[in-house]
């Protein structure tokens, strides 16, 4: 009996997830823990896996669609089993949203604003689209240059909306000038292009209806030139959607406050210095591999919070309507940047780390973070975060807190600075260090209790190594 | 050269037979009964020396003339062109100047192997401190020498031997042609044809044929490579949606493909189609005739590419 096969939670707060590929083609054999589709979800890219065996029947999204929790993506039966009422129940049911398309049309080009119409939105259930797939290279002509340009396949007539046009720079120019619509339009240049040749063909074929919808001439809205006025739309991925949610959140329910020290971070590079020479003279010996990882402000500053916040507990604590939750563990979430926005992976029992052990595993967690391979358990359920943006040059800031953490601790560079020592001014290091506080969770004089433990730590880093 | 040798007395001639021999192509030919040894200075067959004399003689006040037989032995006084020549003005603070003309046959002429088939022009086009001009026709010739020898960079004359037997008319009253400005030579609406020097001819015989077929063609010729007038350029293919870049040269990041660069960048939404280019072939050219004639950008080969260009 023919089942359907719904989009899993992939993760504790996943709420919908970019189906961004399938492994498996219709028709094929499916066994138990096999590899169904890779999926996108708001915190990293999941496998999909088989909790049955079959054989994939039908597949009801296509590469790239955004699929709620529980909407239908696959029919998995018996080879030869009629799939067309199961079809027709996934098609039909109000909660199954329409896919977005493909990432690679999903950017509209400014030709394109007729295409939320509800005539032209596509169907809930979408074909991989043939003519998405990038054509093959023209075949090189022996190395002579003046081969026939690269032109495309010809592309068939786009069916939904999802089909890039083809045609020139000056058609396109041209076509918004005039406000003409060239979606579905034919061309008669090279692989299906339209060119300029085609302009009064598609003049004709304009018809009013389609005309009334396109907006007006940019030409009449703003000064005549390029299109510079159009901003480049960029669609959001599930990363920014989350981080969009979150920090909105977090800045409109945590009433945050900033405590600011300055410290010298002098003894901490002293130490930084001598654990790296230790570690580099380690590795001389054909010691472990373990010796190769270089031991980093953040790396120290994780062991020193997590002192800090054993001996300042209440702010290692979240807020919750019944009750501050004040956490026996000392987990420390760190803010590591990734193409296209920012993950907060978490160093577990920091405070029970050696620093070298933080090291290596803040190396990995960054490293796996920047290619998406982080689980999202490896980023829940921090205690305290740390951001440090001292390597892009900034001297100071204020970092939004990440819920339901209590506070986090923003990092800046470095600086060199004249300061005052036994009542002279001398050259000097300072390093600031911002503290954004959950207020429901605590107080001013329990931060600054917090700071005043870490500044100590800082002054005399020894006691980071010896506990 | 002599109207400005009689106009400037620190204009001087220097080269391998330019004096008693009159010049290898006859181009001073009688320059050197009228201005003597001093100023027509015959030179042993060592284009380092003698190009490192002119930027020499050029830095303290002299404006000489070097000639290379032909660009092919300019490769040889690189060096001089490349690290003394183009970069005086600028390593000096502006102290120095180094007002000298190179100037020689260029590109290929008949049969004389792979060694003497050069086209040095990008070479040298894409060194910021020179100047390079390429004319196709007489008028052309002397204005842009003129200007050469007046000005008060570097300049590099790409003349060609296949060219100095071209009449054309030469105003009695011509002085200089700046540098710079290409010049239209033809004009049409279809398709954009840029060139410059021999190709300029090609060009305007590909478009004799073309026009036979019912396509316009607008002929660009750049005339100077180095400063490169893209006004010229864009205001053609404003017109016509089409360009076709025309050089010997060869193709990897030649002169087209710079031309390319800028058309494509400053008129993309006038662009109809990708810009083509025709080009010698990318190899080593061959002494054998046939296989010359094929290696070398014939009208033919630009006429299938304006019809490629414009998808017919």
């Amino acid at each position: 009996m023919a089942k359907l096969l719904e989009m899993p939670k992939l993760s504790p707060t996943m709420e919908e997830g970019v189906l961004t590929a399938w492994h498996k083609n219709e028709g094929d054999e499916v066994a138990v823990d096999d590899l169904l589709a890779e999926v996108e979800t708001d915190k990293a890219t999941m496998e999909f896996r088989a909790f049955d065996k079959g054989t994939l029947l039908k597949r009801l999204v296509a590469d790239g669609a955004t699929v709620k929790l529980g909407q239908p993506v696959a029919i998995l039966g018996a080879p030869g089993e009629d799939v067309s009422a199961l079809v027709a129940k996934a098609g039909g049911g109000p909660a199954a949203p329409a896919p977005t398309p493909p990432k690679a049309a999903a950017e509209p080009s400014p030709l394109s604003t007729t295409m939320a119409t509800p005539a032209a939105a596509p169907s809930p259930i979408t074909e991989a689209p043939e003519a998405q797939r990038v054509p093959p290279r023209a075949p090189r002509s022996g190395g002579v240059l003046d081969r026939t340009a690269y032109a495309p396949e010809p592309v068939a007539p786009a069916d939904g909306g999802t089909g890039r046009v083809l045609a020139s720079p000056y058609v396109r120019k041209v076509a918004r000038e005039r406000g003409l619509d060239l979606r579905g339009a034919q061309g008669s240049g090279p692989g299906g292009r339209l060119v300029a040749q085609d302009l009064d063909r598609l003049k004709a074929a304009a018809s009013p209806e389609a005309t009334a919808m396109v907006r007006a001439p940019i030409s009449t809205l703003q000064p005549p030139g390029p299109a510079l006025g159009e901003p480049e739309a960029r669609p959001l991925s599930m990363m920014r959607k989350t981080i969009a949610r979150r920090l909105t959140e977090a800045k409109q329910k945590v009433p945050h406050f900033y405590l600011h020290v300055d410290v010298d971070p002098k003894p901490l590079l002293e130490l930084r210095e001598r654990i790296n020479q230790e570690l580099a003279e380690s590795t001389g010996d054909g010691g472990e591999a373990r010796a190769s990882t270089k031991v980093s402000v953040t790396d120290l500053l994780i062991k020193a919070c997590a002192l800090a916040l054993v001996r300042v507990p209440e702010c290692n604590a979240s807020y919750t309507d019944e009750a501050i939750l004040v956490h026996k563990r000392v987990d420390v979430s760190v803010a590591v940047a990734v193409p296209d926005g920012l993950v907060t992976p978490v160093v577990r029992n920091a405070d029970q780390k050696t620093v070298a052990a933080i090291a290596r595993e803040v190396r990995d967690l960054a490293a796996r973070a920047r290619t998406k391979k982080l689980r999202p358990e490896e980023m829940q359920n921090g205690t305290f975060s740390i951001s440090n943006l001292g390597m892009f040059g900034i001297d100071d800031f204020a970092a939004v807190i990440n819920p339901p953490e209590g506070a986090i601790l923003a990092v800046g560079q470095v600086r060199d600075e004249p300061v005052v020592e036994g009542g002279a001014v001398v050259p000097g290091k300072r390093l600031g260090l911002t503290m954004s506080c959950d207020h429901r969770v605590v107080d001013g004089a329990v931060g600054a209790a917090f700071l005043a433990e870490l500044r100590a730590l800082l002054a005399r880093p020894m006691r980071l190594l010896t506990g | 050269m002599l109207e400005e040798m009689e106009r400037d007395d620190r204009v001087f001639l220097m080269g391998e037979e330019v004096g008693f021999y009159n010049g290898a192509y006859k181009v001073s030919e009688g320059l050197l009964e009228r201005f003597g040894e001093k100023r027509v200075i015959d030179t042993p067959i060592a284009e380092g020396g003698f190009a490192g004399i002119g930027v020499g003689a050029a830095i303290v006040g002299l404006r000489p003339i070097i000639e290379f037989m032909t660009w092919n032995f300019s490769a040889v006084a690189f060096d001089q062109i490349l690290n003394n020549a183009a970069k005086m003005r600028q390593m000096s603070g502006g102290q120095l100047k180094c007002p000298i003309v190179f100037r020689g046959p260029n590109a290929s002429a008949k049969q004389v192997g792979s060694q003497h088939s050069h086209a040095m022009e990008h070479f040298y086009a894409t060194i910021p401190g020179l100047k390079v001009v390429a004319p196709a026709f007489p008028a052309d010739a002397k204005g842009l020498l003129k200007a050469a020898i007046r000005d008060d960079d570097p300049v590099l004359v790409m003349e060609s031997e296949t060219l100095y037997s071209v009449k054309g008319e030469v105003p009695d009253d011509l002085d200089t042609i700046p540098l710079g400005v290409a010049r239209r030579v033809r004009e049409g609406t279809d398709c954009t044809i840029v060139a410059y020097s021999r190709m300029t001819h090609v060009a305007l015989e590909a478009a004799a044929a073309l026009e036979k077929d019912g396509i316009s063609v607008d002929i660009v010729d750049l005339r100077s490579l180095r400063p490169l007038d893209e006004d010229s350029l864009v205001d053609s293919v404003r017109r016509t949606h089409h360009c076709v870049v025309v050089h010997e040269g060869w193709p990897y990041g030649g002169v087209g493909a710079e031309i390319s660069d800028r058309v494509q960048r400053l008129a993309f939404d006038d662009l109809d189609g990708p810009v083509l280019r025709v080009t010698s072939l990318d190899v080593p050219m061959p002494y054998n005739a046939k296989l010359e004639e094929l290696v070398i950008p014939h009208s033919d080969r630009v006429v299938a590419a304006v019809k490629r260009a414009l998808n017919r």
